[in-house]
């Protein structure tokens, strides 16, 4: 169970490099610990082998394609429920995925991250389990795993790491400079980011033009 | 009807920004009117009695959050309530801002709003607009807005628009990849609330009061910050306002669309230094000298981390108010 030391922020990066839905942010979050952290190298390492099979071309970041992307993503709209049971099987040739997929998929973002908890979690404890959860992996979402299960599983996960939901909003994912020199513990900063965000809020529902709505971002806790 | 001139404009969008049309239309006309629009948006979303229940999220957690939002007018005076579904019994009031008085980015919209006595950016100097197709949310039909930036300092947006009201009844933040940052959707849309049950709704265990004062009302002249400045902002972002809180002076922009906010605040030890995001929000630390005082930067909006960076590497203070 060595991926008990990685926090889960970090696993999540992880996986969501093996997925090649990383954001930059997470790339150089992933590099940063891996320098440091022979254990973020071995899992990652070991997410490599397991992931051959879902392995992805990253869209390309090309800004002045960003009109034509979403143009054809909403023509291919229509033929979308298809193309993914489609996809389930021939996954192994995929290639680049159109950016669309991705947001039809953020309805089931919650299968993402939870996959990636149950993966690493599961990965040497069970090797029975562990193609299922691949496969579930794979297909990047459109297989939800039955909600007592990824209940189950997350509660573990958290009881494990000492997270909860509430707590799980309330996180950041932060990528210290080298230079600085840390004097302050991640639940102070996560706390001063979301003192910050509150405040940010009252200005963004000014004057996004959507009332309150910024306020959607703002996490409250009983505590507050 | 203060509606009928928005279905209007509307329509005209629809035709102007179809594909075919597009080519044929004149640009600068096509442009206008989506500023127009933009800015009937905003002021139907400030006049309409409604209320409606949607859901939140993010990139960054799997939880779905509901939220209801109620808003109403008596008298010319805005009130507007967002209540948390899930989570902390926790409600969001704003009450008592007049319709007369429009904000920073309403003027900004409505070509009022002056910087240095020159011209601001026009929305569609800064994204692509483009109208898509018909969807139903909530039950309604919206047309689907695509907003994509023209350069990597913003994100890039989905918004479904209520035929009837102009409304924003579903909003999708999206990166330069393509990523969805954030989804919030209305699911029920109600236009003749009971504002007599509105007023007397039993407030959440616990109230937060949001503060519509930050920015002066119907300015015409962005102005300058106090004592520091921003030797860089991605094009179009408008300074709006500036308030101090706690000892954090905090400086605001806009460009219309996306906000940031830049805190600032004096301390003694050194600050942590680094990037973070949460769903579509970033956050770029850093520190900056003031005279001899060592002070922690903050700048946190919905833009892209690399703008949040830029934006903090170039705060500088003010030199002739150094003490």
């Amino acid at each position: 169970m060595t991926e008990q030391i990685i926090s889960r922020p970090l696993a999540e990066s992880l996986s969501a490099l093996v997925d090649n839905e990383a954001s930059e942010l997470e790339l150089q979050r992933v590099l940063k610990a891996s320098q440091t952290d022979p254990e973020v190298r071995r899992t990652w390492e070991r997410f490599q082998i397991t992931s051959a099979v879902m392995r992805r071309d990253m869209p390309a970041f090309e800004l002045g394609d960003f009109a034509s992307r979403v143009s054809a993503a909403i023509a291919e709209e229509e033929t979308h429920q298809p193309l993914e049971s489609q996809e389930q099987e021939a996954a192994p040739i995929a290639k680049r995925q159109p950016w669309w997929q991705n947001m039809a998929r953020f309805a089931v973002a919650a299968s993402v991250a939870g996959g990636v908890i149950l993966f690493a979690q599961n990965l040497e404890q069970t090797t029975i389990d562990a193609p299922e959860i691949a496969a579930a992996s794979s297909s990047a979402a459109p297989v939800i795993l039955p909600p007592s299960v990824y209940q189950g599983q997350l509660r573990t996960v958290g009881m494990q790491n000492g997270y909860d939901m509430r707590q799980e909003q309330r996180q950041i994912m932060f990528v210290p400079h080298q230079a600085s020199v840390p004097a302050v513990t991640h639940e102070e900063l996560i706390d001063y980011f979301n003192e910050l965000v509150e405040v940010h809020a009252d200005h963004a529902a000014l004057n996004s033009g959507q009332g309150l709505l910024p306020f959607a971002r703002v996490v409250l806790t009983e505590e507050d | 009807m203060r509606i009928a001139p928005l279905l209007r404009c509307l329509g005209v969008l629809t035709l102007l920004l179809s594909p075919a049309a597009l080519a044929a239309s004149d640009e600068q006309a096509r442009v206008l009117d989506v500023q127009a629009l933009f800015a009937k948006m905003s002021r139907v979303s400030h006049v309409l009695n409604y209320q409606g229940s949607f859901t939140y999220e993010h990139k960054d957690s799997p939880n779905l959050q509901g939220f209801r939002l109620a808003h109403w007018v008596v008298d010319g005076v805005e009130y507007e309530r967002l209540q948390y579904l899930n989570g902390a019994d926790r409600e969001i009031v704003r009450n008592g801002r007049e319709l007369s008085c429009l904000t920073p980015r309403d003027q900004l919209l409505q070509g009022r709003l002056r910087q240095a006595g020159a011209e601001t950016a026009r929305l569609d100097e800064l994204y692509h607009f483009q109208t898509q197709y018909v969807e139903r949310v909530a039950g309604r039909l919206t047309s689907v807005l695509q907003v994509a930036p023209r350069d990597i300092y913003r994100y890039g947006y989905l918004l479904s628009v209520d035929h009837e009201t102009g409304l924003i009844l579903k909003s999708l933040m999206v990166d330069a990849n393509g990523r969805v940052l954030e989804r919030l959707q209305f699911l029920d849309l109600d236009l003749n609330p009971d504002i007599a049950e509105l007023e007397q709704l039993p407030a959440a265990r616990r109230q937060h009061i949001s503060n519509s004062e930050i920015n002066d009302c119907n300015q015409i002249e962005a102005g300058e910050p106090e004592d520091w400045r921003l030797s860089w902002v991605p094009d179009g972002f408008v300074f709006v306002g500036q308030q101090q809180l706690d000892g954090r002076e905090m400086l605001m922009y806009t460009d219309g669309l996306a906000n940031f906010s830049v805190f600032i605040e004096p301390t003694s030890d050194l600050p942590p230094e680094g990037v973070g995001q949460r769903g579509a929000t970033s956050l770029f630390m850093s520190k900056v000298m003031r005279g001899q005082q060592l002070h922690r930067v903050s700048v946190v909006g919905e833009i892209p981390t690399l703008a949040a960076e830029q934006i903090a590497l170039g705060l500088e203070p003010q030199l002739e108010t150094i003490p």
